[in-house]
């Protein structure tokens, strides 16, 4: 069986010809082109582009932030292109992870109640120690937001995203606001939390050298797939340089 | 440029500013109403005084010779008088079955400027073709359709007498028009009817001779009328003077007075809670919008822009909404003086109590406003306008993190969840916003209680006075004082089951060098009519011999149970008698004192006497109406009162006007608590949009996003509502204290426990109707720009 007959029968979610086109008054900005994408259950992959090339609205897409214009998306064979604001939010409670670029934790919490937030929520939830130990932060739950270093706080964002257990994790920039030392040993984490949950995670960056340490690579250009790429020994963190 | 953004600034927050500019406006409202309503009532009662040539004094006499009143005239300040003639009578119309009160007062044959001079309404003056010619109060004839050229059949000093109307009258006298025993106006049961001097002389018997002297004191003497008084009552001291009353003491102008100078006292106080609160909740939003537009002010700092070009551009974003908030308020505050002035004209009778156009009053109104908005402004934005260009271009340094008192209890902690966790946290971090969100809920809280426990205090006022201490259901009081057959004969009246007397014995309470004229009220051993009661409701026992003072005035006499107090009666023989003071006891009528009748008629060295006759009916219709006709056609009586009448129209005018002012009241406060809790919960909103979109991708539906919000508003605004409890009820312990020197009533503090439900019910409703605003903005807003993941 091929690569693409795996993952055929291994999709988890589906996008067909997915367009997205942006009112701006009078001005109609098409900032995704039929865009066709599989992601398998457990796969690990970067969408790489340039600012404006659409990487970020396609994450808006695939996370249920936001709808397509035309095409469609399928999750686990439902469709979600049409699907209700309810129907969304419940996809993005039970099914999705978000890591944000400037982490976006609630600064009047601390890191186990940003933690617990997620997690309470969630139907198969992880323990909430539990996964602030596997992201290094045992000793550092009582802490708020503004007591813990640019990469703790992104280290927070990782385990809220993993608490509720999510079938796919997307990660917006994750090392964009962390100096270079930093967002490697954060890279680090999550390569190993990949490794350890299954979880299918997808890099969102337009850091070439970032998308070294995934096996696939999607490459967007003004909107659309301008290649796609596979890494046949996905670099370790440490390794890469930028 | 910066005007620009200026309006620009104002488009976007139109909402919130809307708010405070509504809270403003109540305020203002209430300024300019109660002030205009002030002015209206003071300009009217000083133009119609003038106009009549309103009296400084009254004294009532037995009887004086005119030829003696010359002593009168030549007391240093009494600067002119008028002698008349003024008895009480019963007027009878076909079409009322209960007898009708009338006062008769005299007038000079001819119009030369008299003092408390009539305006007509209808018709004209004495004409001269008649003797038995009268002018009849206006609001009288008009509820009974009296008119010009009719005739009107009147009891005068035992004697049917029929009376020619040739005119009706209002009188500064009568501004506010009380009957005997009446505390509203009653014209369906009470009325004026001035008849000739000449008339009134040969009718009363009274030649050459009057009951009443009115008078106008000298200038310099009119603010200090009492001891020129006392000169008046030496020199008429032969002839029986009963009263002497100086103008501030005369009953229609107390109850116009009184009401104007309440009006002058709220004028300041109510409009003032509203303002403070505008300027705290002004001074939120204008916190917000500096650190927001924190880098612009730096940015405009380093492009050259002085700081008073910079401070005056949010300045001027106060200001706006202080004018907007004004001008609103000024033109609510005029209308509601209007229709304030619309519910005075039915109970105060001006020739012309108009509503006028003060633009001084209106001035300062938007004067006040913009000065609290620029307050409000000025001290949310000086915190961000003192930083230099290079800082304040800088992010804003995140705030201190760290755990909450509340955090030290650690089991109660833990017991919370996430989101009441942040909720606590949120309040009790942002303390200027929470503070003033709970100053504001107080405020509000705390006027809904007090308007609550004031009706209570009517209602109960009523009860107590009307149920539990009279209980009759019809007092006669006789002309003059009479013996047992008296209330024998009116036990037997139709309809009658019991009959009760009273001695009602006017008199001045002498206690060493302390006097106050009053009366003592003689009661049966065993009364039921009448049942005096201290202020928790317990009936005082009326003991054998001694009298039973009221609290009131027993502090004017300094006098304690014990002491032995003179009684110098007014009427009758005017022998000075020594009583005990048996007993001393609170009640909620100012200044009342109690006696067995027999004790007092053997003190006025009289076997038994009787001034009137308390019944208890047995409910017959027909009886009723036989017992009213018998009475009507009674010459001895002098007046009679059907306690349900009374009740009922104290119950239709006095309580249904309160309705209106809860329902102002309900309203005002709801703009308080409304413009707050949404003036904080949209800045609230705004700071935190980044932390609502990241809940929503989290998976938080908006309604769970919302609770979290609601929180906190709850949070807030049942604290301030519980603290604004003690505040209503402080406010009206207040109120009560300051009728502590009101000789009529002392006002009752009611609390129970549906004034405080009923208070927490609406600002909790009021919570959650701000809430659905900020809960409409959480589906409305663009998430995706809050989560800076847009393209």
């Amino acid at each position: 069986m091929s690569d693409n007959d795996g993952r055929q029968d291994n999709v988890l979610l589906r996008l067909e010809h997915v367009c997205r086109t942006f009112q701006m008054g009078d001005v109609s900005v098409e900032v995704l082109k039929d865009v066709s994408i599989d992601i398998a259950k457990g796969e690990f992959l970067s969408m790489v582009g340039p600012s404006g090339s659409g990487k970020t609205t396609l994450l808006n897409l695939i996370g249920g932030l936001d709808r397509p214009t035309s095409g469609t998306i399928s999750y686990k064979g439902r469709e979600l292109s049409n699907a209700s604001p309810a129907e969304l939010t419940r996809y993005r409670r039970d099914e999705v992870g978000f890591v944000f670029q400037f982490y976006n934790l609630v600064p009047n919490l601390t890191a186990r109640e940003n933690v617990m937030v997620a997690a309470e929520i969630s139907s198969k939830p992880l323990d909430v120690d539990r996964v602030l130990g596997m992201v290094g932060l045992a000793d550092r739950v009582d802490h708020f937001p503004s007591q813990l270093s640019g990469g703790e706080q992104q280290r927070v964002a990782v385990a809220r995203a993993i608490a509720k257990n999510p079938e796919l994790l997307l990660c917006d920039e994750l090392t964009g606001a962390l100096d270079f030392e930093t967002g490697k040993r954060v890279l680090r984490l999550l390569v190993d939390l990949q490794a350890e949950l299954g979880t299918s995670v997808v890099i969102i960056t337009h850091n070439h050298a970032l998308a070294q340490v995934t096996r696939r690579v999607i490459h967007l250009r003004s909107g659309r797939i301008s290649e796609e790429s596979i890494n046949d020994s996905p670099m370790a963190p440490e390794e890469i340089v930028w | 440029m910066l005007d620009r953004k200026l309006l620009r600034d104002l488009r976007r927050s139109a909402g919130l500013l809307a708010a405070i500019a509504s809270i403003i406006a109540v305020g203002i409202t209430c300024y300019v109403a109660l002030t205009s309503s002030y002015r209206n009532l003071s300009e009217a009662k000083a133009r119609y005084y003038r106009k009549c040539r309103m009296a400084d004094f009254w004294i009532d006499v037995k009887k004086v010779p005119l030829a003696e009143l010359s002593a009168v005239s030549s007391i240093p300040g009494v600067a002119e008088i008028q002698p008349r003639i003024q008895f009480s009578a019963t007027v009878d119309l076909e079409e009322n079955q209960e007898p009708i009160t009338a006062m008769v007062i005299s007038l000079p044959e001819s119009r030369d400027t008299p003092l408390n001079d009539i305006v007509l309404r209808q018709g004209d003056y004495f004409t001269g073709r008649r003797a038995e010619e009268v002018i009849v109060s206006d609001s009288f004839a008009r509820k009974h359709n009296l008119y010009p050229g009719q005739w009107v059949h009147v009891l005068l000093n035992n004697r049917r007498q029929r009376l020619f109307i040739v005119g009706t009258a209002i009188s500064s006298e009568f501004v506010y028009m009380l009957g005997p025993g009446a505390i509203l106006p009653d014209p369906e049961h009470f009325g004026v009817f001035y008849v000739r001097q000449r008339f009134a002389e040969e009718v009363f018997d009274f030649h050459g001779a009057a009951n009443q002297i009115v008078g106008r004191l000298a200038p310099e003497v009119r603010d200090q009328p009492d001891p020129v008084l006392e000169q008046a009552e030496i020199v008429l001291e032969p002839y029986g003077v009963f009263h002497a009353t100086p103008q501030r003491l005369q009953m229609s102008n107390q109850f116009l007075s009184s009401e104007i100078e309440g009006l002058g006292n709220i004028a300041l106080i109510v409009p003032t809670v509203f303002l403070v609160v505008a300027a705290l909740v002004l001074n939120v939003l204008m916190t917000r919008l500096a650190r927001r537009q924190r880098t612009t002010i730096g940015t405009l700092k380093a492009l050259g822009f002085t700081n008073w070009q910079v401070g005056s551009h949010f300045l001027k974003q106060g200001m706006s909404v202080g004018i907007i908030g004004g001008v609103a308020g000024c033109a609510l505050g005029y209308l509601s003086s209007v229709g304030m002035t619309l519910v005075y004209q039915r109970f105060f009778e001006f020739p012309n109590l108009a509503s006028g156009f003060y633009w001084q009053t209106h001035a300062s109104g938007i004067a006040i406003s913009i000065l609290c908005s620029l307050a409000g402004s000025y001290l949310g934005a000086r915190s961000v306008l003192r930083l230099g260009a290079a800082e304040a271009m800088r992010p804003e340094p995140p705030r201190r993190g760290g755990a909450i008192w509340l955090e030290r209890f650690k089991r109660l902690w833990g017991m919370l969840s996430a989101p009441w966790r942040l909720a606590l946290r949120t309040v009790i971090r942002h303390k200027l916003r929470s503070s003033a969100g709970m100053f504001a809920a107080a405020m509000g809280a705390g006027l809904l209680c007090t308007g609550f426990l004031m009706r209570q205090g009517q209602v109960f006022l009523i009860d107590f006075q009307f149920y539990k201490v009279a209980r009759s259901d019809v007092d006669i009081v006789f002309h003059d004082e009479l013996g047992r057959d008296a209330l024998d004969e009116a036990a037997r009246l139709p309809g009658v089951d019991w009959a009760e007397p009273q001695f009602g014995l006017a008199c001045t309470f002498v206690n060493g060098p302390y006097r106050r004229k009053g009366g003592v009220t003689g009661l049966a051993p065993d009364a039921r009519l009448t049942i005096p009661r201290d202020t928790k409701g317990r009936p005082i026992p009326m003991p054998a011999s001694g009298l039973v003072l009221s609290r009131r005035l027993a502090d004017i006499l300094h006098a304690e149970p014990g002491d032995t107090i003179t009684l110098e009666p007014i009427v009758g023989e005017r022998r000075p008698a020594q009583a005990t003071v048996a007993q001393v006891a609170d009640s909620y009528l100012g200044v009342t004192a109690y006696a067995d009748i027999h004790y007092l008629s053997r003190l006025m060295n009289e076997e038994f006497v009787t001034t009137g006759v308390q019944l208890a009916l047995d409910g017959d219709p027909k009886h009723q109406a036989q017992l009213y006709r018998q009475l009507r056609d009674t010459p001895a009586v002098a007046s009679v009162t059907a306690r349900h009448d009374l009740i009922e129209q104290i119950t239709d005018t006095l309580l249904k006007h309160q309705f209106i002012f809860i329902g102002l009241l309900i309203t005002f406060s709801g703009v308080v608590f409304f413009g707050s809790i949404v003036n904080s919960s949209m800045v609230n909103l705004a700071e935190r949009q980044r932390e609502v979109a990241t809940f929503l991708a989290l998976g938080y539906d908006k309604w769970r996003i919302g609770n979290m919000f609601l929180r906190e508003s709850l949070l807030i605004n049942v604290t301030g509502a519980l603290l604004g409890l003690p505040v209503g009820y402080g406010l009206m312990v207040v109120t009560a204290w300051s009728y502590r020197e009101n000789d009529l009533i002392r006002f009752p503090v009611v609390p129970s426990a549906w004034i405080y439900l009923a208070t927490l019910a609406l600002a909790l409703a009021f919570t959650f109707m701000a809430h659905a605003v900020v809960q409409w903005n959480i589906h409305r807003m663009n998430y995706l720009e809050a989560l800076n993941v847009k393209e």
